[in-house]
């Protein structure tokens, strides 16, 4: 197999924007091509993921994009897998430069859906549930995670105080992303007054609807030696999946498809939990942050709240968790989110991220999953 | 053949229809096809009561679209009494945590448009 690199990273604001989807699909695409320092011929294959094109009429994107790359011969994927696209899209383009077929390879993705509105994005997005026992009986995404919460705060010492706790540090390190888009710096109390979505989650519990496209270059170890320029190394990958309804799982306060590509991606990798820096974990809401960093094995089931409340995982602290500001401040494309969290790895670990920068970074972990966590992949970075 | 509609008739009495693995006897819910213990195909079917109790829920005030007029209502996670099986549903008229404590005895009263209807028991 061969070791497996990325070379560049481009990225979109995240927010309300006025491009189309192709549009900034190509914007984020040509960031990375640029940061690599490639041409766009060196491209051999291309991996789009993207969940609601529909909803700005352009599905089947993979051809879209490489014919305004000027390689429209070149083979691509659309791929679609929920909030987890992204990072499934790039474990696809990540499996074939590993087996040899391609030396490099463009993985972009992006969702455009904020011109829809709230109601219809709550109703499409969870048209991502198992629908005939979830979506249909009127669960929304901010609905499934607040019957996670509410398991958790009855099982475990937790309380809605902790969850805002983790609103308040992703906006934090949001602030510091000129790329995000709540910057904004917010409190507990504001967290606790902020309208209930799906109790017991408030607005401020939850990730934002938005637009957004991030684009990663990756190649094998050759041609990133023979190109120079800086690259990181991808060390380990993992996928997992997890009874499609909440209602199948042992455990409504885990999510197993988390823990099982956990547990490929370091076995790959060669390295415990311990040895990790940072990671870019799939907050789409609070609870899910401390549910993610208990199942990826940086904190005991149980204790990932009070790590929130210590502020181990604050930027430089402990184990830096989201340095991006996560998908709570940076912001949720759901097409683009995955590949968005290589974007950060790759800057935090070639200096680039700024004011944000984990200090003596070495290693970077991504963890983004679909739905509920029905599907979930785990990829683990070096820097070189 | 359609598992779904077989389980949507029982659901609609208040039962639950439930697969028993023939092979290992694990249960499952009907909307199964293999067991997802042993792997094996071929199940008799088990009609369950459509009793339990709330395992986890939420209270919507946000609703997706069709369901704005039952706002705020509860979707549950529902443990099944005599069986480690759970489903969830639709529960109308729960405004506030106070009145539906984890714990509370549900049943299944139909299936509509709104999935499978609970009512307190």
């Amino acid at each position: 197999m061969e070791k497996v690199c990325v070379l560049g990273a481009g990225s979109t604001k995240y927010g309300k924007l006025d491009d189309s989807i192709s549009d900034i699909t190509l914007q984020a695409s040509v960031g990375a091509i640029e940061s690599a320092g490639i041409e766009s011929k060196d491209i051999k294959a291309g991996y789009i993921s993207n969940v609601f094109g529909v909803a700005d009429k352009q599905v089947h994107l993979g051809p879209v994009v490489m014919s305004n790359l000027g390689i429209s011969d070149r083979p691509s994927l659309s791929i679609e897998s929920a909030c987890g696209s992204g990072s499934v899209s790039f474990r696809e383009a990540y499996a074939n430069v590993a087996a040899g077929f391609y030396d490099v390879a463009l993985v972009t993705g992006v969702e455009k859906v904020t011109h829809t509105g709230t109601e219809w994005t709550t109703t499409y997005f969870s048209y991502c549930s198992d629908f005939f026992y979830e979506g249909q009986a009127g669960a929304s995404f901010p609905g499934l995670f607040a019957s996670m919460a509410r398991a958790y705060i009855h099982e475990f010492n937790a309380t809605e105080e902790d969850f805002a706790q983790v609103a308040v540090k992703n906006h934090d390190n949001g602030l510091l992303n000129p790329k995000a888009h709540l910057r904004k710096k917010i409190t507990v109390d504001d967290v606790m007054s902020s309208a209930v979505v799906a109790s017991p989650l408030k607005l401020y519990d939850c990730c934002p609807f938005s637009d957004g496209a991030s684009a990663v270059i990756l190649c094998n170890e050759k041609f990133a030696k023979d190109h120079g320029g800086n690259y990181i190394e991808v060390l380990g990958s993992g996928r997992g999946g997890s009874p499609a309804a909440l209602q199948g799982r042992e455990h409504l306060t885990t999510i197993p498809s988390t823990k099982i590509a956990a547990e490929d991606a370091f076995n790959m990798a060669g390295i415990t939990p311990k040895d990790v820096d940072f990671a870019e974990v799939h907050d789409c809401f609070t609870i899910a942050e401390v549910v993610d960093t208990e199942d990826l094995g940086f904190f005991e089931k149980g204790k990932g709240v009070e790590a929130v409340r210590e502020g181990k995982t604050k930027l430089n602290g402990e184990i830096s968790i989201n340095p991006s500001g996560g998908l709570k401040s940076k912001g949720h494309p759901i097409g683009a989110t995955g590949v968005g969290q290589v974007v950060e790895v790759f800057d935090q670990l070639t200096g680039k991220a700024g004011e944000r920068t984990v200090k003596n970074a070495k290693i970077g972990l991504t963890q983004n999953f679909g739905a509920t966590g029905a599907s979930c992949a785990v990829h683990i970075f070096q820097s070189v | 053949m359609n598992e779904k509609q077989d389980f949507i008739e029982y659901a609609k009495e208040g039962k639950i229809l439930s697969h028993k693995c023939s092979n290992c006897g694990n249960l499952s819910l009907a909307t199964v096809y293999f067991c997802k213990k042993c792997g094996k195909r071929g199940f008799e079917d088990l009609i369950l009561d459509g009793q339990g109790k709330v395992e986890t829920y939420t209270i919507m005030t946000v609703p997706p679209s069709g369901f704005e007029k039952y706002a705020p209502y509860a979707w549950v996670v529902l443990s099944l009494d005599n069986s480690d099986l759970r489903v969830s549903g639709f529960l109308p008229n729960i405004p506030k945590p106070e009145d539906l404590p984890i714990g509370t005895a549900l049943k299944v009263v139909s299936f509509d448009d709104r999935g499978i209807v609970l009512e307190k028991s």
